[in-house]
């Protein structure tokens, strides 16, 4: 008799298991895609053990989303008044449904990614569209409807591909507070298991041991909750929110000083950055018009073996497009850092980077000099707590730990290698100029 | 507009929200700029979506990041209840001194929105600002129509404050044209 339940072998979670459904949206095509698409783009460069790719990860993040939804929904875990916000958690058809919902929307929520993930994504990708654009429309391809018919019960697509992207890629449309709520499991941005997944991944792989945090105990608190009115007057409100309870605040801190202290030192990490701009470099002179092609059927096609082939051929013909972007690769012949961001300069210009690049740029010529420029939010932390005493409260009154998390970001100047030196004496002399910002009249 | 310009009339609405009393966490500076934005059509250009508790920019979100991390702003704890403020800092006054031309001709805006928003509470500025996002999204004239849509995006805010709520923005509205379009 053939398996129904099958089980795959995981470094982080030890079993990943899947019924014979599941299995068909991971022997897909689109799915086994992502065995060739590496999780951390060219990182492996810098830290040699990142070679892992988004087919493990995209399976870790099923795994873990299975695992809150069932948490979150089990119903000596559910308050009355979240239940009667929440239909749904009260019908036990409804929620094997969903729970199916959010597998599938786990699994899938990476299959978008173009080759070497987000390394080349912003500007190789026509105005408006992003990995979760693409995402999105496989999902909603015949290759996948007719995958997600076939379950018992049958999973209607349209219902993965909000949950696999959220709202934040969904603006048009509108989600309710469950699918709000089941889309936060997945993307959300304190305890979406993404985010769980790559810095326990990522961490393995790249053998730091910074994003590790305690998945178990973090999960094992977390609770649907609303922000009541507090005893001083303030209205809260009824709109239900992922939260933890306070024992769990602790696993919680971990995992956004987890996140910190991964982009600080792997992430960010300068020379993984340039890596990504060479690459962005070679893939505009290689692809034709400079984008890759959104089609369905050429993106399936497009994995980071054909960029990898293709770097090494331009790399060894001189009359290839991008050749000098490919010898500079596959040489490890990386621009160097010559400037990066540091507080008493920002407070002169929030754009000293830029001010630096451009001043650079007509000296040394542009050519010559890149400029990497990220700043993302340290997320927002305000999520309810459930106090010991079933007082539901903001995260930020009873965390300074949260409080005192570092907003991410790098601005890093880059020049070619032989001209550093000289990049930096000039720098000594003129960066006070090069920063000012001039009186607007 | 220019980025840095951006930067510099972020900064002038969160110092005039706090001198005005308000506790200023992040709700209120990204309800506030989206009245700003969308209301007086200051061109900050943030994508505002609507989100949980309302209007919402994730694009916004990560600026006030880099303004924290640039030290223009700082979280300053409030007592317990609260959540955090936002003030700015002694850097962001030298770096909003370069751009005088700027913050003039939006002076009026700002100082009418400050006035009007510094005092309410999150819950209440989440249903003014979607309420003005149904106004402009839906332009029906209609205020229970309004109200009934504010329902049906966000089915935990009852019909009576909803239609406050589009009762207050339509005030607003007409106070806002009177002090700063007349102006211009």
């Amino acid at each position: 008799m053939a398996k129904s339940l099958h089980e795959i072998r995981d470094p982080i979670h030890v079993f990943i298991k899947m019924d014979s459904h599941e299995r068909k949206v991971v022997d897909s095509r689109p799915f086994q895609r992502l065995r060739h698409i590496h999780q951390l783009a060219l990182t492996n460069l810098v830290y040699p053990g990142a070679t892992h790719r988004r087919f493990e990860h995209s399976l870790g993040v099923m795994e873990l989303a299975g695992r809150v939804f069932d948490k979150i929904t089990d119903p000596h875990n559910v308050t009355d008044e979240v239940r009667g916000l929440l239909p749904n958690l009260n019908d036990d058809d409804e929620r094997r449904y969903w729970r199916k919902v959010v597998r599938m929307a786990a699994l899938c929520h990476d299959i978008g990614h173009l080759p070497f993930s987000h390394a080349a994504e912003k500007e190789l990708l026509p105005d408006g569209v992003d990995h979760e654009e693409i995402t999105k429309s496989l999902i909603l391809s015949g290759v996948m409807t007719e995958i997600f018919d076939g379950m018992n019960p049958p999973v209607r697509p349209s219902d993965v591909a909000k949950l696999a992207v959220g709202q934040k890629h969904y603006p048009d449309e509108k989600f309710t507070d469950w699918e709000t709520i089941l889309s936060e499991i997945i993307v959300g941005d304190v305890f979406g298991v993404d985010r769980m997944d790559y810095l326990l991944r990522d961490s393995y792989h790249a053998g730091v041991a910074y994003g590790r945090f305690d998945h178990y105990r973090l999960i094992d608190t977390l609770k649907i909750l609303t922000k009541p009115d507090d005893n001083l007057g303030n209205e809260g409100s009824v709109e239900p929110y992922l939260g933890v309870e306070e024992g769990g605040l602790q696993s919680a801190e971990a995992l956004l000083l987890a996140r910190y202290f991964m982009f600080s030192q792997v992430y960010l990490h300068p020379v993984r950055r340039i890596y990504d701009i060479h690459l962005k470099d070679f893939l505009k002179s290689y692809l034709p018009g400079g984008n890759f092609d959104i089609d369905i059927e050429k993106h399936l096609k497009m994995t980071d073996n054909e960029v990898l082939t293709a770097i090494y051929s331009a790399s060894r013909n001189s009359s290839a497009e991008g050749h000098s972007h490919a010898k500079t690769i596959v040489e490890r012949a990386h621009y160097k850092l010559v400037y990066q961001k540091n507080p008493n300069d920002q407070a002169q210009n929030p754009e000293a980077a830029l001010a630096v690049f451009r001043s650079l740029g007509k000296i040394f010529g542009q050519e010559n000099v890149r400029v990497d420029t990220y700043s993302k939010a340290g997320g927002n932390f305000d999520f309810p707590v459930l106090n010991n005493d079933r007082r539901v409260v903001s995260s930020l009154t009873v965390s300074t730990t949260l409080n005192g998390v570092p907003p991410l970001g790098s601005d890093y100047v880059f020049i070619r290698s032989d001209l550093r030196e000289d990049a930096q004496r000039w720098l000594d002399i003129n960066l006070t100029a090069a920063l000012k910002i001039e009186e607007e009249e | 507009m220019e980025r840095l310009k951006k930067l510099a009339v972020i900064l002038e609405l969160a110092d005039k929200l706090k001198k005005k009393g308000s506790w200023c966490g992040e709700t209120h500076l990204q309800k506030t700029l989206y009245f700003l934005q969308e209301m007086a059509k200051v061109p900050t250009g943030y994508e505002y979506i609507l989100y949980k508790h309302g209007p919402f920019s994730f694009d916004f979100r990560d600026e006030i990041s880099s303004l924290i991390s640039d030290r223009m702003m700082k979280l300053t704890p409030q007592p317990y209840p609260f959540g955090p403020s936002l003030e700015t800092t002694e850097v962001s006054e030298n770096f909003r001194s370069k751009f005088k031309v700027t913050l003039n001709k939006y002076c009026c805006s700002i100082n009418f929105l400050t006035e009007k928003l510094a005092d309410e509470g999150v819950a209440s500025l989440e249903r003014l600002s979607t309420a003005l996002y149904v106004f402009l999204k839906y332009s029906n004239p209609d205020q229970k129509v309004q109200a009934q849509k504010i329902v049906d995006l966000k089915p935990h805010v009852s019909f009576e404050k909803a239609l406050a709520a589009v009762q207050e923005l339509e005030s607003i509205r007409r106070q806002y044209d009177q002090v700063c379009n007349s102006e211009m």
